[in-house]
């Protein structure tokens, strides 16, 4: 879709002379205001035209100006916005945003979290708003210098937890060039995650359409993308790996992507190279981002990994990476704040610096360090093999030793069976790793099992 | 019901089978497994190997030793191909 189409009145929304709070709800009004019918958000989509549900930005504006009557009306100490249907996240939001009140983002499997909220109003898909518990406190006047913003992390290094944001850094990421408004962007992510948020609100910010498919599974994925003309692809690397592997080929050859931006793991370069094989006018971008630090760089070279001279100087963001001696990430946001260690670990290719796993991750065995990531490449690289996953197993003998999973092309090429591309997979891991990070069980699955934010586990699992 | 011999035949099936697995995986020729067989000196062997077949034990067996005694008294060295065998017939028959 040309940016032509993209209404003025939008673009002067996302100026910073609207606060940051408010901007969220500004945006889908004017956008409202100038094209009512404009289609904001689509729901179940890839299932084809009848089981489609589109919500128009006339709509939108009309669900944020309810709730933010509700919100007027019952003075809530703060909202817990449920994931849901994604229209009504989108307005409790915006209304939240520009009433200054407080907001608190938890996805379903973080429900433990909200005892640290219990004061605060829990809304969901009929954005009603419940009065604050009686014994509870009330509020009359918001703080109006700046409203807090709770997200739950995904958990990835460790139990979910709730990361104060400010709408500044919420929105920090959502500021983008004419040419990315009024696009088609796919979301894959739950909506009230660190990740999904970043989705929803650039698509919504922007005059976009949002369009989120009916599941995960890679068709659906393939044909929301192709029926609904998504030109923006944000996905973990595993998700778009199924897409290049597994997806329906009609629908992949009618993708037309802009820009494809892969976060939440590392991407190696196998799939960047698929990547721009299968959609050679998408701009692949790489993001690092935590739930915690919010986005910290972009890499959109179409190589793994990051430029070595990063290291130690000040990025466009203003962050600054610097290493441990273990090779851990670190990452200081600002020249006031203090280092942070991410838990993910880099090693030094000439002159990158490439993803090697998360620390929690590492696999010991007999006191040897074997990094998940670098088997789980090894295997993807054999012919016949579409995806893997290394982790550890306990033992007694050893302490742990590497186990993996691979999902095989199906069908099988012809002349090739399981035992033979599993002996193919075995022998490529002994040429290219030492003799403790080759695996010494190794399963078929049909599927890698993955987190509820979209990442595969390299702990084991049900164990 | 099998005989505890008929158990003990069963069980060192399966510790051959799991040897001959991981010589399979590790692209080694096969060799000869009687019981009397020293694990490193005969079959060649080492920790990494025997961590694998306790893996691949437990899952034909159901059992792993290591683990289910963890706490209780100690098990005797493992050197051959019968002490691996003895010690898996001795956790199954606790168990049962």
């Amino acid at each position: 879709m040309p940016s032509s189409v993209f209404p003025p009145r939008s673009a002067q929304a996302q100026a910073p002379d609207v606060a940051a709070p408010a901007r969220l709800a500004a945006a889908i009004e004017s956008v409202a205001a100038a094209d009512p019918d404009r289609v904001a958000i689509v729901t179940a989509a890839g299932l084809g035209p009848d089981r489609r549900r589109a919500v128009s930005y006339g709509t939108l504006a009309s669900d944020v100006a309810v709730m933010e009557r509700r919100l007027a009306e019952a003075h809530p100490i703060g909202v817990i916005a449920r994931s849901g249907e994604i229209a009504a996240l989108v307005a409790i939001v915006a209304a939240c945003g520009r009433q200054r009140v407080p907001l608190a983002l938890v996805a379903e499997d973080s429900r433990d979290l909200v005892g640290e909220l219990r004061d605060w109003s829990v809304c969901g898909d009929d954005l009603a708003v419940p009065s604050p518990p009686a014994q509870g406190r009330s509020r009359r006047e918001y703080d109006s210098s700046s409203p807090q913003v709770v997200v739950a992390t995904s958990g990835t290094s460790g139990p979910p937890k709730l990361v104060e944001h400010s709408w500044d850094s919420l929105l920090a990421a959502a500021r983008l060039a004419e040419q990315w408004h009024g696009r088609g962007w796919i979301l894959v992510y739950d909506g009230t995650r660190w990740a999904g948020t970043q989705v929803w609100l650039q698509a919504i910010l922007t005059g976009g359409r949002l369009i989120v498919p009916a599941s995960r599974d890679p068709d659906c994925v393939a044909r929301a993308a192709a029926d609904e003309d998504v030109s923006i692809l944000p996905a973990t690397p595993t998700l778009l790996r199924r897409v290049i592997a597994s997806a329906d080929s009609d629908a992949v050859g009618r993708m037309r992507l802009d820009r494809i931006t892969l976060g939440g793991e590392a991407a190696d370069g196998q799939l960047l190279e698929q990547a721009r094989a299968l959609f050679p006018t998408a701009r692949v971008t790489h993001v690092y981002a935590t739930t915690e630090l919010g986005e910290v760089f972009r890499v959109s070279d179409g190589l793994p990994g990051f430029p070595a001279e990063w290291l130690g100087r000040a990025l466009p963001g203003g962050a600054k990476l610097s290493t441990r001696r273990d090779g851990e990430l670190l990452v200081q946001l600002s020249r006031d704040t203090a280092e942070v260690a991410t838990g993910d670990l880099v090693e030094r290719r000439g002159e990158r610096y490439e993803f090697s796993g998360r620390r929690s991750d590492t696999i010991f065995v007999g006191g040897a360090k074997v990094f998940p990531r670098r088997v789980e490449d090894v295997l993807r690289a054999v012919p016949g093999v579409v995806d893997a996953r290394a982790y550890g197993l306990p033992s007694a003998i050893t302490g742990e030793i590497v186990a993996a999973q691979i999902v095989a092309v199906d069908p099988l090429p012809e002349g090739v069976t399981p035992e033979n591309l599993r002996a193919a997979a075995l022998a490529a891991c002994r040429s290219a790793l030492e003799a403790h990070s080759v695996p010494r069980v190794l399963d078929f699955t049909r599927k890698l099992f993955t987190n509820p934010s979209g990442k595969v586990p390299r702990r084991p699992v049900g164990r | 019901m099998t005989s505890i011999d008929g158990a003990t035949r069963d069980i060192a099936a399966e510790v051959r089978e799991a040897i001959l697995a991981v010589y399979r995986d590790t692209a080694r020729p096969p060799r000869d497994t009687p019981g009397s067989a020293l694990l490193g000196g005969d079959l060649g062997l080492d920790s990494l190997d025997l961590a694998q077949i306790i893996v691949l034990l437990e899952r034909s067996l159901g059992v792993d030793p290591f683990r289910d005694a963890r706490g209780s008294a100690p098990h005797p060295p493992i050197r051959t191909v019968d002490h691996i065998v003895a010690l898996y017939a001795a956790t199954l028959a606790a168990r049962s």
